[in-house]
């Protein structure tokens, strides 16, 4: 930096005290303010409350800067001190300003990546956008430091990594799915519907990520490694051991005709995948990336799942006395903006009245509820004992279909496998009762998972519950039908897979076990999740649009009632997590069934949106953006950790079956890992070891517990602080209220007088 | 959007995006969006001032109980007319991208029927007329709803939300920051 630079910058400095000292009176004592002062203290002494800095916005500031344009250079350095934080932002006036000048002015040399972030703050303050222009021109034109060395090259690269920022936005922007879509949505049915189409999109980026790890890791190696060549049975002489049993499944697949066997033996499911190891140029285990893959896919998932639950988690925590900000919340936050059509507006006028009325209702309800009877409090507990009695026969009732439907249709498919292949289905028909009792038992289970809410939804009706623990009662009974479903279906295949494999046999004959179970259970997701998938579509498109079109077009009172619908978000919720649920179940098994989750999930946000802009109509009810979401993911969790249990069990436990998959020959799939975990260095199994031993165990769970301890006593206290803060809010409240009053009877006093004192001289006047 | 750049030069479109919450391709958006309300009128000039009539066209306001408000609170004038720098300064705040103490500062500017930087009795009836719209609560339940309303969030007791209390509020609403949303 040169001398005379230095010099011209003094000399400004020296200019500035002097104008500064000028403006430092003005502004600590402006006539205008004064007179601004003694207007509302002549309209309205008790006026005087508003004048405070705590009770004004960043507005009022703002909308003196556009009164007054001569000051906005000053006011300009105000702004700049206050900043990004909102508590000093809050107190800004008269006072403010003045207190602001005198730091500000000793920094009066701002350097350039200062300028820059203030440049950058500028976007949120509430002037109009010529104000702004003005204001950046100014601080651009000001007189800055040059950033020297290190510091220059930090704040280029804060910019450039800025600018890359905005790039990356826009490119995004250009890139993300279903905008339009969502846009129409929100327009016609408010941000809540939109949470849960946020919801289906997220978990189709999740099904695609899913996907990828398992094609690099599965599809990818298995496909393009060439993989060396069992042995051949002849050469073995046990007529059961594993190569000869693979050889014998590989037969019965090939020569069996129907669509089933044609799959049995493709990538899609496990049986395809080889056992060996590629050693030739590159060393590729490929059981080992096998189960590495799926024990990752799941970790991720459940990382997923639980760093979007916690996003709206902690939002909870912050708002946990929210449900005492439920009539601001309605008030200020009711109103969707992004309502863009005139009859949604009509719908959400009136969902916002029935919501305040609902509440008002509650609030009385309550009351009611204090002064019940006893002989209506026993009444009332014997029906809701009554109905739930039902709600579980009905379950217990489902369940026990669904396991005898399932043995019934694999009864039926057996015999006819072998029928199949004497005749070499040429009898279309037979393949078509085939057909339809392969797919029996889905269709069974997919038609009670529609018919059997509907109960539930009337009978709930009859249990006279409040508005809100309805809706949480019928889902919870909703989700547990659901997943007892797919208990159910668990069960049958363990009885079915779960038996002792001789040595000289390759699968259990008695117990009818499939020679190679996994692509047998892979192939049983498969179907259910396809059976799911078509049943949505079914339904949306052939059962519910007309009736929708009937809703619109009769005249007729009871048709309408039957016919009109509205979006019912907690099943459409469930009908998307279940599918997931499917998916993960079925991932172990049919490694490809992600790829198939993908498309119908894209598939799906389509007959979503169809069932949701067409066949509905706007839901009265009113649904909470930020409530919902954390609400998808509760359920998403709960039923990923509930079927995780069940796959990590097969995994850990069910022994693989010997013709297929790349597991053949083990005990179990984990003891795979055992394996090469005997293959590891010696020190790295010692370390590993030592991990599992008491000795590290015992001391990192009282570590574990203690910082838990820590963390539970910090939020406690943390809870008080809070407490005490807000009493002494509302106790300096009351202080300055008080204060107030008396400032103003004393101020109306002394006008009092004033008049008074002129009166008298005016007489005084008359007088003389 | 070939009519659209012509109309603009690159310095001030970066100056848009300095000052906006908005990238350049998005303020080249929203001027299509603001020239359709009256294609002939921003042709000439693309900072044409419209009136608030014209403004309440945008599907949005015209659906929002509170439209005449916003334009009123955007507007450069303070009389509602809006020219394209007002309406982007209104499509930056109700931008995903803008935080939501911005976005309270609007809103509080929005509910202030009577600009005394005070939500009194008077705005809160005005706000809760306006959302239930057609239909109207009875006087019992409007004090009801108006009485909770106060108790919830007025700290101090002075019958009247200030901005730092409205503020509090919005803080906790998680709603209100998703549901303050216009998308371009």
């Amino acid at each position: 930096m040169s001398g005379g630079d230095r010099k011209k910058r003094a000399c400004d400095r020296g200019q500035g005290w002097e104008e500064a000292g000028a403006e430092f009176y003005q502004e600590s004592y402006p006539a205008a303010i004064e007179a601004d002062l003694q207007q509302a203290l002549q309209r309205d002494p008790s006026h005087i409350a508003t004048l405070l800095p705590s009770k004004k916005s960043r507005v009022a500031t703002a909308k003196r800067i556009r009164n007054d344009t001569k000051t906005t250079l000053r006011r300009r350095t105000s702004t700049r001190s206050r900043g990004t934080t909102t508590s000093r932002r809050m107190s800004t006036n008269i006072h403010d300003a003045a207190v602001s000048m005198l730091p500000d002015l000793s920094e009066n040399l701002s350097n350039e990546e200062r300028t820059w972030e203030e440049i950058m703050q500028i976007k949120a303050m509430p002037v109009c956008m010529a104000q702004k222009i003005q204001l950046k021109n100014q601080l651009q034109s000001a007189t800055k430091l040059r950033l020297q060395g290190f510091e220059q090259l930090k704040w280029q690269r804060r910019k450039a990594w800025q600018q890359f920022r905005i790039r990356m936005k826009e490119a995004y922007s250009k890139m993300e799915l279903w905008n339009d879509s969502l846009k129409t949505i929100g327009g016609n049915f408010g941000m809540g519907i939109v949470a849960y189409f946020l919801f289906i999109k997220w978990l189709l980026y999740l099904n695609v990520l899913l996907f990828g790890i398992i094609f690099l890791f599965i599809v990818l190696p298995a496909t393009l490694l060439d993989m060396p060549e069992d042995e051949t049975c002849v050469n073995s002489n046990n007529s059961h051991s594993i190569s000869c049993c693979s050889e014998l499944y590989w037969n019965i697949t090939q020569e069996s005709g129907n669509i089933a066997g044609m799959l049995e033996y493709t990538l899609l499911f496990y049986g395809a995948y080889s056992h060996m190891t590629y050693t030739s140029g590159i060393f590729f285990n490929l059981p080992l990336s096998y189960i590495s893959a799926t024990v990752g896919v799941f970790i991720f998932s459940l990382v997923a799942i639980v760093k979007s639950a916690a996003k709206s988690f902690k939002q909870r925590v912050v708002e946990n006395e929210g449900q005492f900000y439920q009539y601001c919340n309605l008030v200020f936050g009711g109103w969707d903006y992004c309502i863009h059509n005139e009859k949604s507006a009509a719908i959400k006028h009136k969902a916002l009245y029935n919501e305040m009325k609902a509440f008002l209702e509650a609030e009385r309800l309550e009351e009611e509820r204090q002064n019940r009877t006893r002989e209506e409090t026993t009444k009332l507990f014997l029906m809701r004992l009554f109905i739930n009695l039902i709600v579980l026969a009905v379950l217990c009732g489902c369940g026990i279909f669904i396991y005898y439907i399932f043995e019934f249709s694999f009864n039926q498919i057996s015999p006819q496998t072998d029928e199949t292949n004497i005749t070499d289905s040429h009898l279309s028909l037979n393949r078509i009762v085939h057909l339809f009792f392969e797919f029996l038992p889905y269709m069974c289970i997919v038609i009670l998972n529609f018919a059997v809410p509907s109960l539930f939804r009337y009978l709930v009706s009859l249990e006279n519950y409040s508005p809100s623990f309805v809706i949480r009662i019928t889902l919870f009974r909703t989700v547990f039908l659901r997943l007892s479903s797919l208990i159910v279906v668990l069960t049958s295949f363990y009885r079915l897979i779960v038996t002792e494999v001789k040595d000289n046999e390759c699968t259990n004959n008695t117990s009818k076990r499939p020679l190679c179970w996994e692509t047998f259970v892979g192939q049983q997701f498969f179907k259910l999740y396809i059976t799911d998938v078509f049943f949505q579509f079914f339904m949306t498109f052939f059962i519910n649009f007309p009736r929708s079109l009937i809703a619109k077009h009769t005249e007729n009172k009871v048709l309408r009632f039957f016919c009109e619908q509205e979006f019912d978000l907690p099943k459409h919720v469930l009908d998307v997590v279940y599918l997931q649920t499917i998916c993960w179940l079925g991932l172990f098994y049919a490694p490809l069934l992600p790829l198939i989750a993908i498309f119908s999930t894209f598939v799906l946000f389509y007959i979503k949106k169809f069932a949701c802009l067409v066949n509905s109509t706007p839901s009265s009810k009113i649904y909470r953006a930020s409530k919902s979401n954390a609400f998808f993911m509760l359920i998403l969790l709960i039923s990923f950790i509930l079927f995780t249990v069940p796959v990590g069990y097969s995994i850990a436990e069910i022994e693989p079956s010997k013709s297929c998959g790349p597991f053949r020959g083990f005990k179990s799939v984990w003891s795979l890992l055992i394996v090469v975990f005997a293959e590891f260095p010696d020190w790295l199994q010692s370390i590993l070891y030592f991990l599992g031993t008491a000795g590290f165990g015992v001391p990192a769970f009282i570590i574990l517990t203690l910082l838990l301890y820590y963390y539970y006593a910090v939020s406690i206290a943390n809870k008080h602080m809070v407490t005490v803060l807000k009493n002494q809010l509302v106790l300096e409240g009351h202080d300055k209220q008080f204060l107030l009053n008396r400032l103003s009877a004393f101020i109306k006093q002394q006008q009092d007088q004033n008049k008074y004192h002129q009166e008298q001289a005016n007489e005084l006047g008359t007088f003389s | 959007m070939g009519v659209g750049k012509s109309q603009f030069s690159e310095e001030e479109l970066q100056a848009y995006q300095d000052l906006t919450y908005f990238t350049k391709k998005e303020v080249l958006h929203a001027h299509q969006k603001f020239k359709a309300l009256a294609p002939e009128k921003v042709g000439h000039n693309r900072n044409a001032k419209l009136p608030m009539s014209k403004i309440l066209q945008y599907p949005e306001l015209r659906a929002n109980p509170f439209g005449d408000r916003i334009c009123k609170v955007f507007s450069s004038s303070q009389d509602g007319d809006c020219t394209f720098e007002d309406f982007l300064d209104m499509m930056s705040v109700f931008s995903d991208a803008a935080p939501k103490a911005v976005k309270a500062e609007h809103a509080f500017r929005i509910f202030d029927f009577d600009g005394d930087d005070m939500l009194g009795i008077g705005d809160l009836r005005q706000v809760v007329d306006r959302l239930t719209a057609p239909q109207r609560l009875n006087e019992t339940d409007m004090q009801q709803v108006l009485q909770y309303i106060l108790d919830e969030a007025d700290l101090d007791d002075d019958g009247a939300l200030s901005f730092a209390e409205f503020e509090h509020i919005i803080e906790k609403s998680s709603d209100f920051s998703k549901s303050f949303c216009i998308r371009l």
